[in-house]
This record gives C-alpha cells, structure tokens and sequence, in this order.
C-alpha cells in the first residue's frame, strides 16, 4: 500500500470509530429520557436541557474524531 | 482551507493587525448588532411598538434561558456576558448561510476559524476565574480539595480542560457543517448543498444553546 492510502485508511477509521461510542451512548442517553418523560410528562421541560447537554457532551467526541479526520486528509 | 492551517491573510491594518475574512465578518456583524441596538434602544415606550416587541421577546428568552441554570439573581448579575456571548455565537454561526461566505477568502463564518473558539475560550476561563475568586478566595481554592486531596490534580486539570473542550465542541461543528457544505457545493453547486443546510439551520442554535449553557452551569458550580 501507498503512503496515502494509509492515511485515507486512518482517517476513514477515525472518524467510524470515534462514531460508534458516542452513537451508542446518544441512544441510551435518549432511551432513558424518554422513558422519564413517557413516566412523568411535568418533568419533561427539565429532562429535554439536562438531554441537550448531555448529548452535546457525547457529540464532542465524534468531532474530535471528526478534526483528526480533517487533518489525515489534508496530509495526503 | 484545513485544520491547523492559518486563514489567509488580506491586508495589515497599521502594519501589525493581519485583517482575515473571519475578521470582516465579525466587523460587519459587529456593525450590524450596534445599530440594531442602539435603534432599539434609541426610543423605548411604555406600550411598544412592533420592533420594540420582537428585540423585548428575543431579551425575556435570553433572560428565562439563564434564570433556568443559574436562578435569578446570578442570572442578572451575569447577564451582559452571558448574554452576549449567546448574541456573538448565534450571529457568527449563521453568518455561514450568507451567500458566498465560506466560499471566498474574503468572507469566512467567524466560529469556524479556531482562533476565534479559542479566545471565547480564553475568555470564558477569565470570566470563569474572576467570578470564583470575588466569591472568596478561600472558597474558590477549597473547591479544589472538596472531597478529599488526592483530587486536586484531577480538578486542576479539569479546570484547564474545560474552556479546551469547549473551544473545540464549538469549531470542530462549524468548521465540519461549512466543510461538508463546501464539499457538497464542489459535488453539485444547485440544489445539493441544501441538505446539509438544513441540518445546520438546528446545529448552530444548538451549538450557542450549549455553549452559554455549559458556561452558565461552571458559572453556578464555580459560585454556589
């Protein structure tokens, strides 16, 4: 293989990887919620901010896979 | 452009201020909230007007917004800076829909350049730092050892990594949308790129919702 078909590989990798974690996690995250809404509708104002953070807390891991793709492609 | 490479420089302002064109954008924007501001402001009245209502709805949202984290009295204490980090995000973020920027060296979404994110960063840890230590200095240093010592690297370093993530939460988004966007755009310039518009038309209020609300959650753990 060619240097630069490697670095496609890693960075194909990358970001597939850095997805899978983070995708898992949102759908527990999301699971979870709604079943305490689906349980107590009056919460669901304070669950849906608590969801969005959290979720965005998850999110910022698949962008930083996301970054290091970037960056593999530009080397090539 | 990518990751890790500077914005091509334009002219030098006064030989030192190299002007990029996320720094355009960002005096455009500038220019544009002012006068919406100051007009806004100019003549307020007891029973307002049309323009007077949506500015007064857009400030009671931003005021609920921080009142939910943060409680009311902190909220108001707080609310120039929370407030307009929330504006200067939003704007920045959907300054990228105007037609051409992003595509041209002249024009460039502000949030999407990591030396911006960065310095909201910086700032935020400033901010960050000054409202701990004016709630005591003592206190602000025991927050550091509140379950026992041996924490103390661990939230040390945690306090240097929060303005980090939250730098690159906020480019890494942007600068992926405009990226995929652009992509699209080389694909096929009709039509296509919509796709991904679309999406972003939610991610960039949903990028400034996060931003000021995880600033506004260290505000409340920082000084409770």
């Amino acid at each position: 293989m060619t240097d630069s078909a490697i670095i496609a590989l890693a960075a194909a990798l990358a970001i597939a990887f850095s997805t899978l974690g983070p995708a898992i996690g949102q759908g527990l995250t999301a699971k979870a919620a709604m079943e305490g809404i689906a349980r107590q509708p009056e919460a669901s104002k304070d669950i849906r901010s608590n969801l969005i953070v959290s979720l965005a807390l998850m999110e910022a891991l698949t962008i930083y896979g996301l970054l290091i793709a970037f960056m593999l492609i530009s080397k090539i | 452009m990518s990751v890790g490479e500077g914005s091509e420089v334009l002219f030098r302002l006064f030989g030192v201020l190299d002007v990029t064109g996320e720094v355009i954008v960002m005096w455009a924007m500038l220019l544009i909230i002012a006068v919406i501001s100051f007009v806004a402001g100019k003549k307020l009245k007891e029973r307002p007007g049309k323009f007077q209502n949506v500015i007064e709805t857009a400030v009671e949202y931003l005021d609920n917004f921080f009142t939910d984290s943060l409680g009311k009295e902190k909220a108001r204490k707080n609310f120039t800076f929370l407030g307009s980090l929330f504006i200067f995000i939003i704007v920045s973020n959907y300054s990228g829909f105007i037609p051409g920027v992003g595509l041209t060296p002249y024009a460039k979404a502000p949030t999407s350049s990591l030396s911006v994110t960065a310095a909201l960063g910086v700032i935020t840890f400033v901010f960050l730092l000054i409202s701990g230590l004016r709630r005591g200095v003592k206190h602000y240093f025991k927050r550091f050892i509140t379950p026992m010592a041996l924490m103390l690297p661990l939230l040390v370093l945690d306090e240097f990594i929060k303005p980090v993530s939250l730098a690159l939460r906020l480019y890494g988004n942007i600068f992926g949308e405009e990226t995929v966007t652009e992509e699209l755009y080389n694909i096929f310039p009709i039509g296509v790129p919509v796709i991904m518009m679309v999406l972003s038309l939610l991610f960039c209020a949903l990028q400034a919702v996060v931003f000021t609300m995880l600033v506004s959650i260290y505000l409340d753990e920082v000084t409770e």
